[in-house]
């Protein structure tokens, strides 16, 4: 539990960070910042507020500088960038090229073809490290780079970058965000956190690490009890900060303990009734739980709020979903992507309606644009692989499901779908290998039960190839194991099938008894299965007879 | 006394013979006319009436010194006459200046009198006054108008004829006289016609030996030596031997100055620290840092360093000074088309077609315009025409077979270039543009022997060391085609490193280093270049995916492959690559199902749920894997094989 004086410290500090990201027009850190204020327990301590300091060039710049700030903020950014030329001050170089790479964005949206604006991008980065390597660097500027690489889908120097610039000065979320999303794989993020944590740095302890370490591991849907610990002292440092509640709200949505993530949600609208930011998420849990007279009223709810929010469309895309109207849930995927482009989760929904209209094409289309942006969306690489699927081009599909498993190792439905890839290009050991993986996977993660159960679908498959390569001591093994699983899991098509083939198998082995068994009440299947049980059985009873 | 002027010998100017000089006191003769500190100042700028504000002096002079004597009449008429001529009041000139014939009929008075019908473009008149008497053909000076006349009308063979095919007045090399008077010696100027001459008769080695000449008898001559850098009838490396042998003693104290002038305007390609230090000087000492040609020199140094944006900015200072300078509108021409600047073309184009009709850069300006723009044939036009209105403009038919190039037709782009390269034998650029032809022609020993030219000519410019890297690599001679590229990085070393080149030339060497099969260098020098380029370049995508697949690492080539065909999803090398890939990806699983059970123990490692049961089947996993890599050991690689050459051309 931390003492009253190190949370005045705290607010200091946050206070005298949101006054300087204010000036320098980082809006969103600038608001994350105010609301972490406003989250801590009781906010409105404050004794002195903090000013800003300045060096000679600032001063020298400052008149240029204000002049240069309320073109930015009337969103006249060409002229904000023209009117700092020349100026020495690190506050003023970021501004100008801050305000250059978001016109440039503005122009590559507008006039979809960016391939001349892109080369702009590098005289920035030039000009940048020109300036950091000359005098006293500025930590906005490695902000900055980071953005660029990880537009260029650099990461290294992003990471690079944005962690110089986070040494500097660690209460910017927008770049710890910025470092979140230049982190794609499971194992660099690990590999991120340990690094940091071990060293010596001046990151290492400090509550914006926890806030990052936080949600990285989310992004990555991690459930452990590290993260659940440091949400936790976070929470109490933070009581009212909706941003830490959010995060538990998605870890507990990834965990798939719906009803206690919708209750999260709940309060967070009563505490902020009008906040939209991840009510979208919200929605797609509510569609995920079929809770339709809910989303319906979300739905008017947010629109109410305003309509052209790109979250807003979604969760009407979402309730259209939910009625099945697809073509209109897809035109309101496709305005809230009109609002922004790089809207997450409305890329790879926009995919799953694709996929629902039987339009592999344009699913595809979605899903790689999603990929595209978030790189560790598994449900867009998965999806991706399904597609595929459909198609007949089992090779693809193979990959995308690789790379689905490679973010999403320990859910058994990747190596499900990579086991089937496997069978159907006929690489059957690589198949075997993946349906066992799914089996350890299904078995661990219930350890309760303590006999073990198992997926029959995935026993009977397992079965089944190994029926294929002809290996009948394996095949045997598992049709048996598929047929156990009818005390858990009840009869299913596949129990039934491996029933019918264990009383093939007694047949053939002439234990007519133990195929008479099998068979005499087999009544589950299609047709042509139960009559071929019937015949067994007639058979197994005509040999026990004689 | 009445003292008929004298006939100047070839060591003499026309100073000698004007009427104003001839006059003037001895004091003002020795004396430079201008107080020091204005030496910059043209002659005659305080004055807005005569030629030399000496003349002042001499009425000044001539009032105030008792010694000196009264003019005669012929005397008076005279300045009448080139005061006149100096107004450009021709007919009052040509009037006064017949009667002063008439009165001394000297040969001087007849050149002046020529002088004027020169002046008013009455170059046939000129002449035949000129060669009317025989004393006249005799005197030096009238011989150089009337040569001058000879070559205005292109009557080249004439002209020829009368100052002939050498220089009579050649001296071993030790002689010189010094001309007392500070103008051009008439010798030189004459040497200077004889360059014309070739030059027009397209014999362009004689041309340069006669302005060579032309510049070492008298160093004053900056026609000549404009006309030698102008048209590079040099090469880089033999400018700088030719600019340290000048004499600059014949401009007197000036020599430091004019040498520093001189060297920089030399081919930036060489000694560009000689170049940097004569800037400086310049700038420092003579305080010219401001002056159009220091500033068009800067312009020329920082084009040859693709540094397009820095020029661009020079280029427009200097037509903010002087809006109608031609020598600088090439370089601005071609900065604004490298960066895109197609409005400010298509605004320059319309101001010069308006003000300058019939100059060809207008309809170079335009040509270029219509290259930004991309409609190539109408480009093509407006450079013919450019160079039909001045056939020995070089950039035109640069600008015209590069139209040829841009629409693949590749023998009619040699042929232009062909044209360009005979232009200008002290470039390296049109050997250079026809070697990259004949090597998009595949025709390797042709292309080599142009490159190997070039190479001759300038073994400094990067984009030719990088061509010479490209051809050894498609001659399979990696060995040569790595030093090649790595000789041109040190070429390009104070290169703009976001120059096209630049990043050329990083990627050449990765593809050399992929062929080579030394795969982390590729990767390296790959990653160099996506550091800095764009990101839509997808053959270098694809080699990266092509790297990636000889490592094994299937899933990044996969990725980076599929990142080339979003660029261009029709590239047919990187689709084959990509279907490679993933039809190697089903054989090589060991990888992924290594990675994945790594993950799979570290999420268990710092997940709630569960404890150490997980790590049985694991076992089970690691004995499949040694089958594994077995299998994989016995099927070898299957892709390296024949890959395919993903090698690109930088045409600049």
């Amino acid at each position: 539990m931390e003492t009253d004086e190190s949370i005045d410290q705290l607010r200091t500090d946050l206070l005298k960070a949101q006054i300087t990201l204010s000036n320098i027009n980082l809006l969103q850190a600038s608001k994350w910042c105010a609301e972490a204020i406003n989250g801590l327990s009781n906010a409105s301590n404050i004794t002195q507020i903090p000013t800003l300091e300045f060096d000679p060039y600032d001063l020298q710049d400052y008149s240029r500088f204000i002049l240069a700030k309320s073109y930015f903020d009337v969103k006249e950014f060409d002229r904000c960038a023209h009117s700092l030329v020349g100026c020495k001050s690190g506050n003023a170089v970021f501004l100008k090229l801050y305000s250059k790479i978001l016109s440039l964005d503005k122009k590559m949206a507008e006039e979809n073809d960016g391939s001349d604006l892109n080369s702009k991008l590098s005289k920035i980065i030039q000009e940048i490290e020109s300036f950091n390597s000359s005098s006293n660097p500025n930590h906005f500027l490695y902000y900055l780079l980071g953005i660029i690489y990880n537009k260029k889908r650099n990461y290294k120097l992003a990471q690079r970058n944005l962690l110089a610039a986070l040494k500097l000065f660690p209460y910017n979320w927008s770049c710890w965000q910025e470092l979140i999303n230049s982190i794609i794989d499971f194992d660099e993020a690990m590999e991120l956190l340990n690094k940091v944590k071990s060293s010596k740095s001046s990151l290492n302890p400090s509550i914006m690490f926890n806030f990052f370490e936080v949600v990285l591991l989310q992004e990555f849907y991690q459930q452990s009890v590290d993260v659940n610990q440091t949400l936790e002292k976070l929470l109490s440092i933070f009581p009212n900060f909706n941003f830490l509640k959010i995060q538990k709200f998605l870890i507990c949505y990834h965990s798939l303990d719906y009803y206690q993530a919708e209750s999260i949600f709940d309060q967070i609208l009563e505490d902020d009734p009008l906040r939209i930011d991840d009510l979208d998420t919200y929605s797609n849990m509510l569609y995920v739980m079929e809770k339709k007279s809910k989303l319906s009223f979300l739905a008017q709810y947010s629109s109410n709020i305003d309509k052209f929010k790109p979250e807003t469309c979604c969760i009407i895309a979402n309730y259209h979903s939910m009625k099945g109207e697809h073509e209109k849930a897809i035109m309101y995927y496709k305005r809230a992507l009109i609002l922004n482009k790089n809207s997450l989760s409305a890329w790879t929904l926009m995919g799953h309606e694709f996929v629902e209209l039987k339009n592999s094409h344009a699913a595809i289309e979605s899903y790689r644009r999603a990929v595209d942006i978030n790189p560790k969306d598994f449900r867009a690489w998965y999806g991706l692989g399904q597609a595929y699927e459909v198609l007949d081009m089992h090779l693809y599909s193979l990959y995308y499901y690789q790379r689905a498993t490679n973010l999403q190792p320990t859910d058994k439905r990747m190596w499900q779908a990579i086991g089937n890839c496997y069978e159907k290009i006929g690489k059957f050991d690589e198949s075997l290998k993946s349906f066992k993986k799914a089996l350890s996977i299904d078995n661990t993660n219930k350890p309760q039960e303590s006999h073990g159960s198992y997926d029959p679908y995935i026993c009977y498959k397992l079965a089944s190839i190994y029926e294929k390569i002809a290996s009948v001591k394996e095949c045997y093994k598992y049709m048996k194991l598929c047929f156990d699983q009818e005390l858990d899991w009840g009869i299913t098509d596949e129990t039934s099938k491996a029933r019918l083939w264990l009383a093939r198998y007694a047949l053939e082995l002439k234990k007519y008894e133990e195929a008479y068994e099998l068979t005499k009440d087999l009544n589950h299947n299609n047709a042509h299965d139960i009559e071929e049980a019937r015949a067994i059985a007639r058979e197994a009873r005509n040999r026990m007879n004689k | 006394m009445p003292q008929p002027q004298k006939t100047p010998s070839q060591h003499n100017s026309t100073l000698y013979i004007s009427p104003l000089v001839n006059n003037r006191q001895n004091e003002v003769f020795v004396t430079p006319p201008n107080p020091a500190a204005k030496i910059f100042g043209s002659p005659g700028s305080e004055n807005t009436t005569s030629f030399f504000n000496v003349d002042r002096n001499v009425t000044n002079n001539g009032n105030q010194s008792k010694d000196s004597q009264p003019l005669s009449q012929a005397e008076k008429l005279r300045l009448w006459r080139h005061d006149a001529l100096m107004q450009h009041q021709y007919k009052t000139a040509e009037f006064i200046g017949d009667k002063v014939l008439a009165l001394t009929s000297d040969p001087n008075d007849a050149f002046w009198l020529a002088q004027v019908y020169f002046s008013s473009g009455n170059y046939l008149r000129a002449k035949s006054l000129l060669m009317s008497k025989p004393e006249f053909e005799k005197s030096v000076s009238c011989r150089y108008l009337a040569a001058f006349c000879l070559i205005k009308l292109e009557l080249w063979d004439d002209a020829l004829d009368l100052i002939g095919e050498s220089n009579p007045f050649r001296r071993d090399e030790q002689y010189q006289i010094r001309n007392s008077d500070g103008g051009i010696k008439l010798e030189s100027s004459m040497c200077y016609l004889r360059g014309l001459i070739f030059a027009n008769q397209n014999n362009f080695d004689k041309a340069k030996e006669a302005y060579k000449e032309a510049v070492f008898v008298d160093v004053k001559c900056f026609e000549a030596f404009n006309e030698l850098i102008t048209n590079n009838l040099m090469t880089p490396s033999e400018e700088w031997e030719f600019i340290t042998q000048l004499n600059y003693s014949d401009a007197d104290n000036n020599d430091e100055l004019v040498k520093l002038l001189y060297s920089s305007r030399l081919s930036k390609y060489f000694n560009v620290h000689k170049f940097d230090e004569a800037e400086t000087i310049l700038k420092q000492d003579y305080d010219l840092g401001d002056n159009t040609d220091i500033l068009l020199a800067r312009a020329d140094y920082l084009y040859v360093q693709c540094n397009f944006d820095e020029c661009l900015s020079v280029c427009e200072r200097v037509l903010s000074k002087d809006q109608y300078n031609f020598s600088i509108l090439p370089n601005y021409l071609s900065c604004l088309h490298e960066l895109g600047g197609k409005n400010k073309l298509f605004l320059k184009a319309h101001q010069l077609a308006e003000s300058h009709p019939t100059d060809a850069m207008t309809w170079l300006a335009i040509g270029v315009y219509y290259l930004s723009i991309n409609k190539i044939i109408e480009a093509r036009r407006f450079f013919s025409k450019a160079t039909l209105l001045n056939p020995n403009f070089g950039q035109a038919w640069i600008g015209f077979a590069h139209t040829f190039a841009a629409e693949g037709e590749h023998e009619q782009a040699i042929s232009a270039y062909a044209f360009a390269a005979r232009l200008f034998p002290g470039t390296h650029l049109p050997n250079l543009f026809l070697g990259m032809q004949h090597l998009l022609m595949d025709n390797l020993n042709l292309a080599e022997e142009y490159l190997s030219t070039s190479y001759q000519i300038c073994n400094t410019d990067p984009l030719l060391l990088n061509e010479l890297g490209v051809i050894h690599f498609h001659k399979n001679d990696l060995v040569r085609a790595e030093a090649f590229f790595k000789e041109a990085l040190t070429a390009s070393k104070n290169l703009n490193s976001d120059s096209q080149t630049w990043i050329c030339l990083h990627a050449n060497l990765g593809h050399v280093y992929r062929k080579a099969n030394e795969l982390h260098r590729a990767l390296e020098c790959y990653n160099q270049v996506l550091r800095i380029s764009d990101k839509n370049d997808t053959n270098l995508l694809a080699s990266i995916g092509l790297v990636y697949l000889k490592l094994g690492n299937h899933l990044k080539s996969i990725s980076f492959l599929h990142d080339a065909l979003a660029i261009s999803p029709s590239d047919p090398v990187a689709t084959d690559l990509l279907k490679r890939a993933l039809s190697s990806n089903q054989h090589y699983s060991k990888p992924f199902f290594d990675s994945a059970s790594n993950k799979i123990r570290t999420m268990r490692a710092n997940s709630i749920s569960t404890t150490s049961p997980s790590m049985e089947p694991q076992k089970n996993d690691d004995l499949e894997d040694v089958g594994d890599i077995a299998r994989s050991l016995k099927m070898g690689e299957v892709s390296s094989d024949e890959d395919e050459e993903v090698m690109d051309i930088e045409s600049d």
